[in-house]
């Protein structure tokens, strides 16, 4: 086990579903050869079959502490991303043009299943509907099923923060991690032929630089910070007032990403009136996030009455994150104060190969 | 086994040449790793209810022409195009000490690896036990591959000697050879292979 351990609180209630975290990741880390497919930060929307498709059933993680079977998600179950007809109706002279996909057949074209085709399409019925969020990334895993699954040991988790990497140059393509991982979030580059997944922006940790998904992100969803540091926001939302559970932890590999359940507005009866019962039905969010959800959900209601009447709550607080770098924990650096302190930096840029960690530093001073 | 020394490698890198066929075929045993030998408690529970290793036999003839050395290989399955992992053969020499073949080497024990991949050609590999296979010495190899759909024939060849990592294959000094394919057809890659189980004395004609 590592000596201390990072780990991210996502507030559901919060996230409005933009997907600039994922485009803060995607411009930061996946936009090299072989990576087009690759979104280590995926935004969903629940009910839904989420990214890749359908990978809460695709097995690997523990059961009874015993390694589970799994399969690889291929690219296409990430999903292939949509093309637009931007030329024909902007340039193409045809004034009856419209802006359509390339995704085929309505419903079951072969692109038709692009990475985030059922977004906010949810669950329930009208006037019932209802949907929310869910952000994921790489769990950098207390028990992580990937670093045991993979025979060359070349996976690892750093001693002093139990970030979870992958050592490309240890990596021979074999993908026994992508079948072991029961969040599928290892991506195969089939250029590179080695196996990626989100690093937690460990070049910007290093330097005290949160990550970039919860730098950017409009809602203040994400907190990050040391689980084991008393002071830090991840503490007091997973230990200290126990509102952030892990997703699927019946998967055995103890993840270190926790979540705010979403509240839920209330079901309507048929005359359209109120009634006791949540619309985002319990039994669903259980699914997810364990039996203490009820528990969870009920204590941040009755921490929103004692504000609505008037009184203090830390947790209310905590959670409304008026001010932003409260989040961070010990990682509130602004990433252009470290660029230029970065040993990155002095990458020569002739070497192609590490060309683009200079440009990711580069950007990442805009971040 | 031996390899039987001719005048000129050429014509025999390539492995429908008429000149194999008057060469001797060993016909080699191979038999599926074990399970208990798979490094990760992953690979030997994912894997536990499925075969691997089917491939039963490698025929295998070699010569040499003092520069040269030429192994013609050939089994039976071939993967259809599309599948994650390559058909892949390869050939194994001790490089120094004792090293146990299923155990792949030790720490001072390394095997030499020569591994074929469908679509890549051939790479020379150093092992020093399960798992720890890495990029080997470079020298001189070179392969040639041809399937009809059915069967696989392969000819990889090397240059002939020895060095630092690259085992000793020497006219006139018998050695040790062993074997292993992985189907594609099956996912096979790393230990899910079948393999020679231990080592065949290997003669060079000097
Ligand atoms: S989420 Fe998957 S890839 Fe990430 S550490 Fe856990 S098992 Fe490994
Ligand atoms: S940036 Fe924040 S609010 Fe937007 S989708 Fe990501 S987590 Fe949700």
């Amino acid at each position: 086990m590592s000596k201390k351990q990072v780990a991210m609180v996502m507030d559901l209630n919060k996230c409005i579903g933009c997907h600039t975290c994922s485009i803060a990741c995607k411009t930061l880390w996946t936009r090299r050869e072989g990576m087009k497919h690759m979104w280590w930060n995926t935004v969903n929307t629940q009910p839904g079959e989420g990214s890749p498709h359908g990978w809460e059933n695709m097995g690997g993680g523990f059961r009874d502490g015993e390694p589970q079977r799994g399969f690889r998600p291929s690219e296409a179950d990430f999903g292939t991303a949509w093309d637009f007809n931007h030329d024909e109706v902007f340039h193409g002279g045809n004034e009856d043009a419209f802006l359509h996909a390339n995704y085929g057949e309505w419903n079951s074209g072969e692109n038709w299943k692009g990475p985030n085709w059922d977004e906010d399409l949810g669950g329930g019925e009208y006037p019932n509907s209802y949907y929310f969020y869910l952000p994921r990334i790489c769990n950098h895993c207390t028990h992580p099923a990937c670093l045991e699954a993979c025979p060359r040991k070349a996976i690892e988790k750093r001693e002093e923060d139990g970030i979870v990497l992958i050592n490309e140059d240890r990596c021979s393509g074999y993908r026994f991690c992508q079948e072991a991982c029961p969040y599928k979030k290892i991506y195969f580059n089939e250029t590179l032929e080695v196996s990626q997944k989100c690093i937690f922006c460990f070049p910007r940790i290093d330097e005290g630089v949160t990550t970039a998904c919860s730098r950017q992100c409009p809602g203040r969803v994400r907190f990050v910070g040391y689980l084991d540091d008393p002071d830090g926001p991840i503490y007091k939302l997973v230990h200290e007032h126990k509102v952030a559970l892990p997703l699927h932890a019946e998967y055995g590999t103890q993840p270190n990403v926790f979540y705010v359940p979403p509240m839920s507005s209330p079901k309507m009866d048929a005359e359209g009136n109120p009634t006791d019962e949540s619309r985002i039905p319990l039994e669903y969010l259980e699914s997810l996030f364990g039996p203490r959800v009820k528990e969870v959900l009920d204590k941040i209601e009755s921490e929103r009455q004692r504000v609505a009447s008037g009184e203090e709550s830390e947790l209310m607080d905590l959670l409304i994150s008026r001010k932003w770098l409260d989040m961070f924990g010990p990682f509130t650096k602004h990433p252009r104060d470290v660029v230029s302190a970065s040993p990155v930096r002095i990458v020569d840029p002739a070497q192609t190969a590490k060309v683009d960690v200079v440009r990711i530093m580069d950007i990442r001073s805009k971040s | 086994m031996k390899s039987r020394r001719v005048k000129d490698i050429e014509a025999y890198r390539n492995p429908l040449a008429a000149e194999w066929r008057q060469e001797t075929v060993e016909y080699v045993k191979m038999a599926a790793t074990p399970m208990a030998m798979q490094p990760t408690a992953y690979i030997r529970n994912s894997r536990a209810n499925m075969l691997h290793g089917q491939v039963s036999e490698l025929q295998v003839a070699s010569v040499h022409d003092g520069e040269t050395l030429a192994l013609a290989l050939s089994w039976e399955g071939v993967a259809p195009p599309g599948r994650d992992f390559p058909d892949a053969v390869a050939v194994t020499f001790p490089v120094r000490g004792n090293p146990i073949l299923m155990l792949m080497g030790s720490k001072n024990d390394s095997i030499h690896i020569l591994q074929w991949k469908a679509g890549k050609g051939v790479r020379s590999l150093l092992a020093n036990g399960i798992g720890l296979s890495d990029k080997g010495p470079e020298l001189k190899i070179a392969s040639r591959a041809e399937e009809d759909g059915k069967r696989w024939r392969v000819v990889i060849t090397r240059v002939l000697g020895q060095g630092a990592n690259v085992a000793p294959v020497v006219p006139g000094h018998e050695t040790k050879i062993g074997f292993a394919v992985w189907s594609g057809i099956n996912d096979e890659r790393a230990g899910l292979k079948s393999f020679s189980l231990d080592w065949i004395p290997f003669a060079v004609d000097a």
